[in-house]
C-alpha cells in the first residue's frame, strides 16, 4: 500500500472517528439517560436516622396567620417597585419607610425615624412609620405559639416568628396572652423562620415584653436583618443556625434549609417534632423549601416513631398571592402519598390550595375564620391544633 | 457574480480590523460593557426600568431574539436595501435595525397578542382580561407575559429551523418580502400548533378548575415527565433552539449536509435537530438527578421535576453562549482540520466552556445582576441574562458587521460560489476508512458518555458551586 493511500485511509479513519465520537455521545444521551435502567443505578437514600428524642404532644396556637390584608395592595407595591427580586428593605413598607415612594426606601432611613422608640414605645414608632409607608394599613403578620409536652409531662413554650405590624401583632399577642407569657419569661425561645417582612419585622413587639428571649435565625440573614435585631433592643443570646439539624429539647429540632426566596431573602428554618407513638410533625413559617422537601429531608436525616409522617402545621407556601401554577398541582396530586394524618395549614398556603386539598380528600383541619382570617378552609387566627394526646 | 441571489449575511465577509486577538478582546469588552449598561437600564431589579419581574423581561428578551432572527435570517433585512446595508456605518445600522426590531416587537406583543388574541381569542394573553377575572394586576401581567414569551420560545426554534434545516424550501427562489412573509406566516402557524399542544394546557391550569372552564386536554405528558408543568416542553424546545444554532454554526450543518437529495437532506436536518435536542434534553435532566438526587414530585425548586425540566433549557442556553462566541468572535476555531474533526473539537470545547460559564454564572451573578444566589429561585431565570447577551452578540454581528473589531467586505466570486457549493458537502465520502473510524468513534463516544455519568455523582458529592 502506498503512503498516499495510507494517509488517505488514516484521514478517513479520523474523520469517521470524530463523527462517531460526537454521534456516540449523543446516542448514549438519548438512549440511556431517561431510561428505567439509568434510574436503577441511582443510589437509594442513605438514612442517617438521627435520634433527636421523643415528646408526648405539640399544641400550636395560631397567633396570626394574616400577614397582610389586601393582596392587591401588597403585590401591587412589589410590582411597582420592580417585581419579586427587589430588595424588601427598599419597598418602602413600614417599619423601614422614608416617605420617598416606591422602591426608594432604605433600612437606614426607616430605622433612624423610630430607633429611639424601640422597643419600649412601639405604638408611637408604628404611628410614625404609618405616615411614611406605602399602604400602612395592610401589614398584619405571622406568628404562632408552640407548646411542647415532654414525656415526663414538662411543658415548654416557644414562639415561631413575630409578625410584621407592631400594632396588629401587639393586639394579637394580647388576645392570646402572649404578652404576659413573655413578661413572665414562660416562652423559652423565639425562632425566626426567615427574614421576610411578615415574619420578622414585628420583632420589637416581642422585644417589648422580653428582650432577652433566646433567639434563633438562619445564617442567610442579611446585614440589615442582623442590625435590626440589635436596633430592636435585643439583649439576649442570638443563635445563628448554621447546621442542618439543631436539637432543641428531646423530640424537637430546628432544621435549616438554604433556599433563595423572593425579595432578596435567603434561607428558612423550620421545626420538626417526634411525637411518641404517632410520628413526625413538621411546623413551618412559610416553608419556602417546599413541604415535601421538608419531609424528604426529615426522612433522610431523622429517626421518628413509627417511621411515619404524622402532621403538618404552618404556611406551606403554595399560592401566597392566590396565584397559581401547574407545579402547585403536582403537590396537590402527590401529597396524599406521604400519608400525613393531620394537615393544619394557613397563611401562604393560599385559600385555593386549601380548597384543592379538601377536594382531594386530605385531612385538612378546618378553622373558625375569626379575627380577620378569611376562610374556614384552614386554621385561622386564634385557632389551635394539637398533635399527640 | 450577482449578489442579489445571496442573503446579505452570505454576501459579506467579516474581516478583522487588527491582527491577532485584539478584535475579539475589544468586541468582548464592549459587548460586556453594553450588556451591563443595558441590563441596568432595562432588566436589573435595582436599575431603571426593572423589567426582570421576571416574566416581562423574559418576554422582551425572547421576542427581541425572534425579531432579530426574522429580520436578518428570514426577511434578509427587508425593507432595507442592500446598498444601504453595504454603505451605512455599522453604528447607525445597528441603531436603526435595533430600533425597528423593538418597534416590531412592541407592535406584535401589544397589537397582536394582547389586543387581538387576548381580546377576541384567549383571555390569558391580555392582562386586562385577567384583572377583570379577579387576578391581581401583577400576576395578570406576569401570566400574559409568560404566555406571550412561550410563543416566542417555540418560534425561536421553528423559524431558524426553516432557514437552517429546510433551506427556505419551497420558497427559496422567490424574492423579498414574499419569501419572508411566507416563511414567517408558516413558522408562526406551526409555532401556534406547537404552542397549543405544549403550552396551552400549562397556561390554562392557572385557572381553577382547569379542565372545566378552559376546555383543555389534561397534560398528556404527566406520567412521562412526572409533572403537569409545561416546563417539560420548555426543556426540549430550548434544546431544539440551541441545537439549531449549533448545527448552523459550529457544526457547519454537518453531517446532514452530506445528503445530496434536497428533500431528504432538509427533512433529515429538521428532524435530526429534534432528535439530537431530545437526546441532549434527557441527558441534562439525568445529569441533574445524578448530581442532586432524584426528584420529588410536588416539592418546590431544586428537587422538583418541573424545575429540573426548566433547568434543562437553562443549561442548554449556557451552551449556546460559547457556541455563538466561538463562531462569531473566534473565527469558528478550529478550522485547520477536516470538517468532522473541527466539528468534534468545537463541540467538546464549547461544552466545556458552557460548564465554565455555568459555574461562573452561579458563583458570581448575584454579585452584579441584582439577582440572588441559589440555583432554583422561583423568580429567577438565567435564560434572561444569557439571551440578553446573545441578543447583543446578534446585534453586533448581524446588524453591525462585528464593529469595531471587524468590518464587512463583499465576498469574491469564488467565495460566493463556495456558498452555493457548501449546501452539499463533498469533503467527506463513504470509504472503508470512514466506516472503521465511525465504529470506533461511536464506541469512544459511548465510553465518554459513560465516563461522564459515572463522574457526575462524584462531582455532586465533592464540589459545591454555591456556598
Amino acid at each position: 500500500m502506498s503512503n498516499d493511500t495510507k494517509n488517505v485511509s488514516r484521514r478517513d479513519f479520523v474523520k469517521g472517528a470524530a463523527t462517531g465520537l460526537v454521534a456516540g455521545a449523543f446516542a448514549g444521551m438519548g438512549m440511556y439517560s431517561y431510561s428505567p435502567w439509568a434510574y436503577e443505578r441511582l443510589p437509594k437514600t442513605e438514612r442517617k436516622m438521627h435520634d433527636f428524642g421523643t415528646c408526648r404532644s405539640v399544641r400550636v396556637t395560631n397567633i396570626s396567620e394574616t400577614s397582610w390584608f389586601n393582596n392587591a395592595h401588597l403585590i401591587g407595591d412589589i410590582h411597582e417597585a420592580g417585581g419579586l427580586l427587589v430588595n424588601q428593605y427598599t419597598l418602602n413598607w413600614a417599619p423601614f419607610a422614608n416617605g420617598k415612594g416606591s422602591a426608594q426606601g432604605s433600612y437606614d432611613d426607616g430605622i433612624s425615624s423610630i430607633k429611639d422608640l424601640l422597643p419600649h414605645d412601639i405604638e408611637k414608632a408604628w404611628e410614625i412609620q404609618k405616615k411614611l409607608a406605602l399602604h400602612p394599613e395592610n401589614p398584619g403578620g405571622y406568628s404562632c405559639l408552640i407548646e411542647v409536652e415532654e414525656l415526663d409531662g414538662t411543658m415548654h413554650k416557644y414562639l415561631l416568628d413575630t409578625g410584621w405590624s407592631y400594632k396588629w401583632m401587639n393586639d394579637c399577642f394580647k388576645r392570646e396572652g402572649i404578652d404576659q407569657m413573655l413578661r413572665d419569661q414562660e416562652i423559652e425561645a423565639l425562632f425566626i423562620s426567615h427574614e421576610h417582612w411578615d415574619h420578622f419585622w414585628g420583632l420589637p413587639v416581642t422585644m417589648k415584653y422580653d428582650n432577652r428571649i433566646p433567639l434563633y435565625v438562619h445564617d442567610g440573614f442579611y446585614d440589615e436583618g442582623l442590625q435590626y435585631i440589635k436596633d430592636s433592643g435585643y439583649k439576649g443570646e442570638l443563635t445563628i443556625a448554621n447546621k442542618p439539624v439543631t436539637p432543641i429539647i428531646p423530640g424537637m429540632a430546628l432544621l435549616k434549609f438554604d433556599v433563595p426566596i423572593i425579595n432578596r431573602v435567603f434561607g428558612e428554618t423550620s421545626l420538626a417534632f417526634n411525637i411518641k407513638d404517632k410520628g413526625l410533625v413538621l411546623i413551618s413559617g412559610c416553608c419556602h423549601q417546599g413541604i415535601l422537601k421538608f419531609a424528604d429531608f426529615a426522612y433522610a436525616n431523622l429517626k421518628y416513631d413509627n417511621d411515619k409522617f404524622y402532621g403538618i402545621y404552618g404556611g406551606l407556601h403554595i399560592s401566597p398571592f392566590e396565584d397559581w401554577d401547574p407545579k402547585y398541582d403536582d403537590l396537590v396530586i402527590s401529597l396524599g402519598q406521604w400519608g400525613f394524618e393531620r394537615i393544619g395549614c394557613n397563611h401562604c398556603t393560599g385559600h385555593l390550595t386549601a380548597k384543592k386539598f379538601i377536594e382531594s380528600g386530605y385531612p385538612v383541619v378546618r378553622g373558625t375564620a375569626r379575627f380577620r382570617s378569611a376562610s374556614k378552609d384552614y386554621l385561622g387566627n386564634g385557632d389551635k391544633i394539637t398533635f399527640g394526646c | 457574480m450577482d449578489t442579489s441571489s445571496f442573503s446579505y449575511l452570505e454576501s459579506r465577509k467579516l474581516v478583522k480590523r487588527w491582527s491577532g486577538p485584539i478584535p475579539a478582546l475589544i468586541n468582548t469588552f464592549l459587548i460586556l460593557a453594553f450588556f451591563y449598561l443595558t441590563w441596568w437600564i432595562f432588566q436589573d431589579p435595582r436599575g431603571l426600568m426593572r423589567m426582570y419581574t421576571p416574566y416581562v423581561g423574559y418576554m422582551v428578551c425572547r421576542w427581541m431574539l425572534i425579531i432579530f432572527i426574522w429580520l436578518a435570517y428570514i426577511f434578509d433585512f427587508w425593507p432595507f436595501k442592500r446598498t444601504w446595508l453595504n454603505k451605512t456605518h455599522p453604528l447607525i445600522k445597528g441603531a436603526v435595525l435595533t430600533i425597528v426590531s423593538v418597534a416590531a416587537m412592541i407592535l406584535l406583543i401589544k397589537g397582536f397578542f394582547v389586543e387581538i388574541l387576548g381580546n377576541f381569542g384567549i383571555a390569558y394573553f391580555n392582562p386586562d382580561r385577567l384583572i377583570a377575572m379577579g387576578i391581581t394586576d401583577f400576576y395578570s401581567i406576569e401570566y400574559a407575559a409568560e404566555a406571550i414569551m412561550m410563543f416566542a420560545a417555540i418560534a425561536s426554534w421553528l423559524s431558524p429551523s426553516w432557514v437552517v434545516a429546510c433551506e427556505n424550501a419551497p420558497w427559496q427562489k422567490i424574492g423579498q418580502p414574499a419569501r419572508g412573509i411566507t416563511i414567517v406566516l408558516v413558522t408562526f402557524f406551526f409555532s401556534m400548533v406547537v404552542y397549543f399542544v405544549t403550552m396551552h394546557s400549562h397556561m390554562a391550569i392557572l385557572f381553577y378548575p382547569w379542565q372545566k372552564f378552559t376546555a383543555i386536554c389534561p397534560p398528556y405528558w404527566e406520567q412521562f415527565a412526572n409533572t403537569v408543568s409545561g416546563n417539560f416542553h420548555i426543556a426540549w424546545i430550548m434544546c431544539c433552539t440551541v441545537v439549531v444554532w449549533q448545527f448552523e454554526t459550529i457544526w457547519e450543518r454537518y453531517p446532514f449536509n452530506l445528503i445530496k437529495h434536497d428533500t431528504l437532506r432538509r427533512v433529515a436536518s429538521f428532524f435530526g435537530i429534534i432528535i439530537i435536542a431530545l437526546a441532549l434534553c434527557f441527558f441534562l435532566f439525568y445529569a441533574q438527578d445524578l448530581v442532586w438526587g432524584q426528584t420529588i414530585r410536588g416539592t418546590r425548586r431544586l428537587m422538583a421535576p418541573d424545575w429540573r425540566w426548566l433547568h434543562v433549557g437553562e443549561m442548554a442556553i449556557f451552551w449556546l453562549v460559547p457556541t455563538l462566541y466561538l463562531n462569531f468572535y473566534c473565527g469558528n476555531w478550529p478550522t485547520k482540520f477536516s470538517r468532522p474533526v473541527n466539528v468534534c473539537i468545537r463541540t467538546i470545547v464549547t461544552a466545556l466552556l458552557a460548564v465554565v460559564v455555568y459555574v461562573i454564572y452561579y458563583k458570581t451573578s448575584h454579585l452584579f445582576l441584582g439577582t440572588q444566589k441559589g440555583f432554583s429561585h422561583p423568580q429567577q431565570f438565567p435564560m434572561i441574562p444569557m439571551i440578553w447577551l446573545i441578543n447583543i452578540f446578534l446585534m453586533n454581528v448581524w446588524f453591525m458587521d462585528g464593529w469595531p473589531g471587524w468590518k464587512a467586505v463583499p465576498k469574491t466570486e469564488e467565495e460566493l460560489a463556495e456558498v452555493h457549493e457548501e449546501i452539499v458537502a463533498s469533503d467527506v465520502k463513504w470509504t472503508p476508512g470512514i466506516a472503521k473510524g465511525l465504529v470506533i468513534g461511536l464506541l469512544v463516544g459511548l465510553a465518554l458518555y459513560t465516563a461522564v455519568i459515572y463522574l457526575l455523582p462524584w462531582i455532586g458529592a465533592n464540589f459545591t458551586i454555591i456556598k
